[in-house]
């Protein structure tokens, strides 16, 4: 648990994990429409939550990458990130079991033969469901902001 | 090492990080909803219409072989006949003994049909079940045998070309 080389392989984790969430949430902040007729095809939500979702969800998105990247807040954000990659994993696995065949959305509005969900998408979803589980569980000591401000209030420790 | 480092387990200060995780979660919402007050994309917060989302529908039921409208085995005695068609159109030709199950492209074949479909193929000891339609595109005699292949049956078969190719070209120059 306390042993050091877990903050080098939590920043490895942190800066690919970080740079995808960032990556993913440009395209649905820039277009919120396309967003949500993304979240509409799944035919999940309720039509009053699809807007509200589509606002908001790429700015924690945005947040949290950008939060395990400069290593503040590690643990809360990768908690953050933890539930969103449960809750799109549960949103394909949905689609897939009704035979849906039709676009992730997970990086930008693209067709389904460009990006169609599978269960290989599920694959990729859980190895980052696992790096953002492992950031919370061992990264005790986050090289960046968190650890300069541990440093600052306790300049000896 | 401190006698607080060792203390620490995988669930230590787990409360403090779900926290920070609720809170990042909430900031980021209250900023994506303001933000999108001044975005040149902005969309209502709750949608008034109804999302127009083109998912093709799965493909209905299972394997179902193409045959030509000259092959031998349609006319042999163990091959079952289906007609796809409307039923005015199956009351006006019909390939022998064909059963008339009409295909619906938004209704599913109905159970008693189906049950009543293998208690007849159960009966004339058939080996196989040939489906004929209209011939058109999409084929609604290829439709309704995949639709029954896909509920369990057998060697499932349909015309290539449909009732048309069957009859072959019509006295006064029609196909």
């Amino acid at each position: 648990m306390n042993w050091r080389g877990h903050s080098w392989l939590a920043l490895a984790a942190r800066l690919y994990l970080g740079w995808v969430f960032v990556y993913a949430c440009l395209h649905k902040i820039a277009y919120p429409g396309m967003f949500a007729l993304d979240i509409a095809t799944y035919d999940i939500l309720p039509l009053w939550v699809i807007n509200l979702a589509a606002v908001t969800l790429p700015w924690v998105e945005l947040f949290a990458g950008a939060m395990l990247i400069v290593g503040f807040r590690v643990r809360g954000a990768s908690l953050a990130v933890a539930g969103m990659m449960v809750m799109f994993m549960v949103a394909i696995v949905i689609a897939l079991d009704k035979g849906l065949g039709m676009a992730c959305g997970c990086f930008a509005s693209q067709t389904t033969e460009e990006d169609p969900i599978s269960f290989l998408t599920v694959l990729r979803d859980s190895g980052w469901l696992f790096l953002a589980v492992y950031v919370a569980i061992f990264d005790r000591n986050a090289i960046g902001i968190d650890r300069l401000q541990k440093k600052r209030r306790n300049p000896h420790g | 090492m401190s006698a607080e480092a060792k203390k620490q387990t995988w669930f230590s200060g787990l409360g403090t990080a779900l926290r920070d995780a609720v809170l990042i979660t909430a900031a980021c919402s209250v900023m994506g909803l303001l933000v999108n007050l001044f975005h040149p994309e902005k969309i209502p917060y709750i949608a008034e219409e109804e999302y127009e989302t083109l998912v093709p529908c799965p493909e209905p039921g299972g394997e179902v072989t193409p045959l030509e409208a000259t092959d031998p085995s349609i006319h042999a005695e163990d091959t079952f006949i289906v007609d796809a068609r409307r039923k005015p159109e199956h009351q006006v030709w019909k390939l022998r003994d064909a059963m008339s199950i009409p295909y619906d492209y938004l209704e599913p074949i109905p159970d008693q049909t189906l049950k009543e479909l293998i208690r007849r193929t159960q009966k004339t000891g058939a080996r196989r079940v040939l489906v004929y339609g209209d011939g058109k595109d999409p084929d609604s005699g290829e439709q309704a045998g995949r639709e029954i292949s896909g509920k369990g049956i057998k060697n499932v078969f349909f015309v290539k070309g449909g009732a048309p190719a069957l009859k072959g070209p019509e006295p006064g120059g029609g196909p």
